[in-house]
């Protein structure tokens, strides 16, 4: 049997879990690191890379280097022209679906989630056959949104998982996948506040536990509120006094404030240095001098500390603290009816953030499990009892926004109200305006605004096939069905016929089903280009072990000793100057140059690293430490 | 109980009968779909009173949920996960409407071939129980505008407004009795179909303080609009 996983789809990072024995786990690489940034970079030859080594080009090829893409699923172009301008890669499109340019190419934002979701899957097939499993293929998964993601939303990270060859079994919302991993191990009744701040999202759901039942009673959000936003503030004040010189310089700045806000997170004060930028740096020397970016000193430096950094992100961190008493209100509930507050997000390692929540529900916050895992652990909860039918634990979703239709004179007409647990119905009778009419336009929204202008447009259809009667005789009745994934579909009859009608949803801002099948097709041949990525994965990896040990050979307490008796003359220069090179051409993606100058590095150290061994077996032979010679 | 519902449901998998208010075959066990059902409080299992225990529709409504949630006929047919959502949407649906005082009046109401008004349109029209009120309260809020654009002290208009709430807010208290004790008689007759004469008019007189009361309410938010001008 094939496995299944739970999938936290992140705007910074993602992460897939599995359940063993009902426990979950969250699966690893060899390194132990369960984080995969959800970064993929389109390198100039084709190779496509995704994760931790996509991460890196972000400081060599950032206009080829795609992050924080959940902050575009299911948006068109005019959603984000405002943020546009902070990334490096192109953001195009016109109405509808909005796409990104990576060099010659251009994809959906399903199709670059895919290309996570694809590496996930391979990662967690990797492991299942290392652990021995017979059939180890991962070919379905339980995705997570954030709760407050929109029709749209869904339906676009639903379209990323087929894209990226997985059976979708459910798309959950992250605040309740995480307190699912909460409830584990405590069987706890009471009324459960989750509080949800990751890279790009917040979220808030009040959820009542009772007999292994986790009801949602209300949920709110901003799904444009995140870590995300905290780093380009800072990345503002820096380029204030010093413009950024390159794509690459910028993400020089960005992975600079992003350090900074993890030291304050430790810290009372750090610094936040910014290089000069390296390429010019490079450019201008063509390599000739090996000691490249050391001879410049920071281009820029700001000292500051946690109060600073705290008085300059506190009206960011304020903004989540409307939709929570939103949710409290629909909830109907008081802060002190709150029995438990969960913090969930990486934001939340934030002191600010911990204390601006304990401030409002007036409780300490749990974060006993880590806030980065907790997500993709509740999702393989979800995704067992999925498959195996397991009865113990049940969860209740509600949908975040209401669902309506437009109405005469814009209006938009409420049919599935905000908060209803889903599954959940809807209804609404149509009849026409004029003799033989056999169509009727229908334009269906998300939000809560009374104007059309101002809700979410989710898709438009014709109900066709209406046998022709004279006007305002024929009842057709529009269902709308929210399914458990919070997703819509539309079903229509006529009620004095009973005649089905047709219902062909175009949707606003997502793709058709034939899209998303030639993406999935298109899929298969960006197969080889994986391959290729993974081969320079292993020889950028073997490249970093022969540089450590070169470098720790270097630092050898006799290396001047040994320099003088056993080395010949410009020896030592020599193995330097390859390292530096080795080095250099490290984060590049041309896979053979980086194994040529692996093996320059091996041949040129053999004869040090035998002399160094023949010193150190002598000394073990002659009982003497090698440090004290 | 209305006369009209069929008592009898059709399991598709067997071909079985089954009473209407069962959500699995008594035959074959297999969760029916959703044709013929009774209404939000036959689907729950609760007598069609005004008023429920929360604590019992909470409990009825988990016991169910576990029942019929997609979650659990992920592995099924796709007729059965077809009932399975048809069934937890109905559930949902029922909880929703039960949960909150007002929806549960409004939809005995409308089951009970009264009025289905929803709250907007009863927004609409004053009811003729409440003429002078409405008459009286737009007449004193036009002052109040006028007095404020003529720039009357804060406290002054405020305490006009104040002094405007108080005969409506009366009304709402006297209305939530009224409701409250009609609900009562109600849930003493809504197992007594032969007391239909007395059903009809408790209805009745339910329905027209129901849209009384929602007005009132309405009256009740425009003044604190006005209040936080």
């Amino acid at each position: 049997m094939s496995k299944v996983v739970g999938i936290d789809l992140g705007t910074t990072n993602s992460l897939v879990a599995y359940v063993k024995d009902g426990v979950p786990h969250v699966i690893r690489d060899q390194q132990g690191d369960g984080l995969v940034p959800s970064i993929v970079s389109f390198a100039d030859n084709g190779t496509i890379y995704v994760g931790r080594e996509a991460q890196r080009r972000l400081l060599t090829d950032a206009q080829r280097t795609v992050y924080s893409v959940k902050r575009f699923m299911g948006k068109g172009r005019d959603d984000v022209q405002e943020e546009a301008s902070h990334f490096p890669f192109r953001i195009g499109g016109d109405g509808g679906v909005l796409r990104i340019g990576a060099g010659d190419k251009e994809f959906t934002p399903p199709e670059i989630s895919a290309f996570v979701l694809r590496e996930l899957k391979h990662r967690a097939e990797a492991f299942f056959a290392a652990e021995g499993e017979f059939d180890n293929e991962v070919n379905r998964a339980v995705i997570t949104v954030p709760a407050y993601f929109n029709d749209a939303q869904r339906t676009a990270t639903r379209d990323a998982g087929r894209i990226a060859g997985l059976e979708v079994l459910r798309i959950i919302n992250e605040p309740t996948a995480a307190s699912l991993a909460y409830g584990l191990d405590k069987r706890h009744t009471g009324i459960i506040a989750v509080y949800d701040l990751g890279g790009g999202t917040f979220d808030i759901s009040i959820l009542r536990v009772e007999d292994g039942v986790f009801q949602v009673l209300a949920t709110n959000g901003d799904t444009h509120l995140g870590g995300d936003d905290i780093d380009v503030l800072l990345m503002d004040r820096v380029l204030a006094t010093t413009p950024a010189t390159s794509p690459e310089h910028m993400q020089e700045i960005r992975k600079a404030v992003i350090q900074a806000k993890w030291d304050l997170s430790e810290r009372d004060e750090t610094e936040i240095n910014v290089a000069q930028d390296s390429k010019v740096a490079q450019d201008s020397k063509v390599a000739q001098d090996s000691k490249v970016a050391q001879d410049f000193g920071p281009a820029y430096a700001w000292r500051i500390t946690r109060a600073e950094f705290e008085a300059l992100i506190q009206p960011i961190v304020d903004r989540t603290l409307a939709p929570c008493r939103q949710a409290l209100a629909d909830a109907g509930l008081l802060t002190s009816q709150i029995d438990e507050v969960v913090l969930v997000g990486g934001s939340t390692r934030m002191p600010l953030v911990r204390r601006r929540v304990e401030e409002l529900f007036g409780k300490t916050p749990h974060s006993e499990l880590n806030p980065d895992e907790v997500v993709a652990l509740g999702a393989a909860v979800q995704a067992d009892i999925l498959i195996t039918g397991n009865r113990d634990m049940l969860l209740l979703d509600v949908t975040p926004l209401s669902l309506g239709i437009e109405t005469m004179g814009g209006i938009t007409s409420k049919i599935i109200m905000r908060n209803s647990t889903i599954p959940a119905t809807g209804s609404e009778m149509f009849t026409t305006a004029v003799d033989s009419q056999t169509a009727v336009d229908i334009h269906v929204l998300q939000g809560e605004r009374e104007l059309v202008v101002d809700n979410r447009s989710l898709a438009r259809f014709k109900l066709r096939g209406i046998p022709p009667m004279p006007a305002g005789l024929p009842r057709v009745q529009v269902q709308f069905q929210i399914d458990a994934n919070g997703i819509l579909s539309v079903t229509a009859s006529e009620l004095r016929t009973e005649i089905e009608q047709t219902v062909e949803v175009k949707p606003s801002y997502g793709l058709t089903d034939e899209e998303v099948e030639r993406m999935l097709m298109d899929s298969f041949e960006n197969a080889e280009a994986d391959f290729a990525a993974r081969l320079l994965i292993e020889a950028r990896n073997e490249a970093e072990n022969v540089i450590h040990a070169t470098e720790k050979s270097l630092r050898a307490s006799d290396i001047d000793q040994i320099e003088k008796e056993e080395l010949a003359a410009g020896e030592k220069k020599k193995i330097e100057s390859v390292l530096a090179g080795l080095k250099m051409v490290l984060n590049s993606s041309d896979r053979e140059t980086i194994q040529k100058w692996t093996q320059a590095l091996n041949d040129t150290t053999r004869h040090l690293a035998e002399v160094m061994m023949n010193r150190s077996v002598k000394a073990a032979l002659s009982g003497r430490n090698i440090d004290s010679m | 109980m209305t006369s009209s519902v069929p008592t009898l449901q059709v399991c598709r998998d067997c071909g079985g009968g089954a009473p209407v208010d069962v959500h699995f075959c008594p035959q074959c066990e297999k969760i029916l779909s959703l044709s013929r059902h009774g209404d939000y409080f036959a689907f729950m299992g609760l007598p069609h009173r005004l008023n429920i225990e929360a604590a019992e529709l909470e409990r009825r409504f988990r016991a169910l949920s576990r029942q019929f949630h997609p979650d659990f006929f992920y592995n099924a047919t796709t007729a059965e996960r077809r009932a399975s959502l048809e069934r937890s949407s109905y559930l949902n649906d029922a909880y929703r409407t039960l949960r909150d005082p007002v929806t549960r009046l409004q939809y005995i109401l409308q089951i009970e071939g009264l009025a289905p008004q929803g709250p907007a349109e009863a927004s609409r029209q004053a009811p003729p129980a409440l003429l002078e009120e409405v008459f009286a309260l737009n007449e004193e809020l036009d002052e109040v505008r006028d007095a404020r654009t003529a720039g009357a002290a804060d406290d002054v208009w405020r305490g006009r407004l104040d002094r405007a709430r108080q005969p409506i807010e009366t009304k709402r208290v006297a209305h939530e009795a009224q409701l409250q004790e009609l609900s009562a008689r109600w849930d003493t007759l809504a197992d007594r179909p032969a007391a239909d004469a007395e059903r009809r008019a408790v209805l009745q007189a339910l329905g027209e303080r129901f849209l009384e009361r929602n007005y009132i309410n309405n009256l009740l938010a425009g003044i604190e609009r006005e209040l936080t001008q």
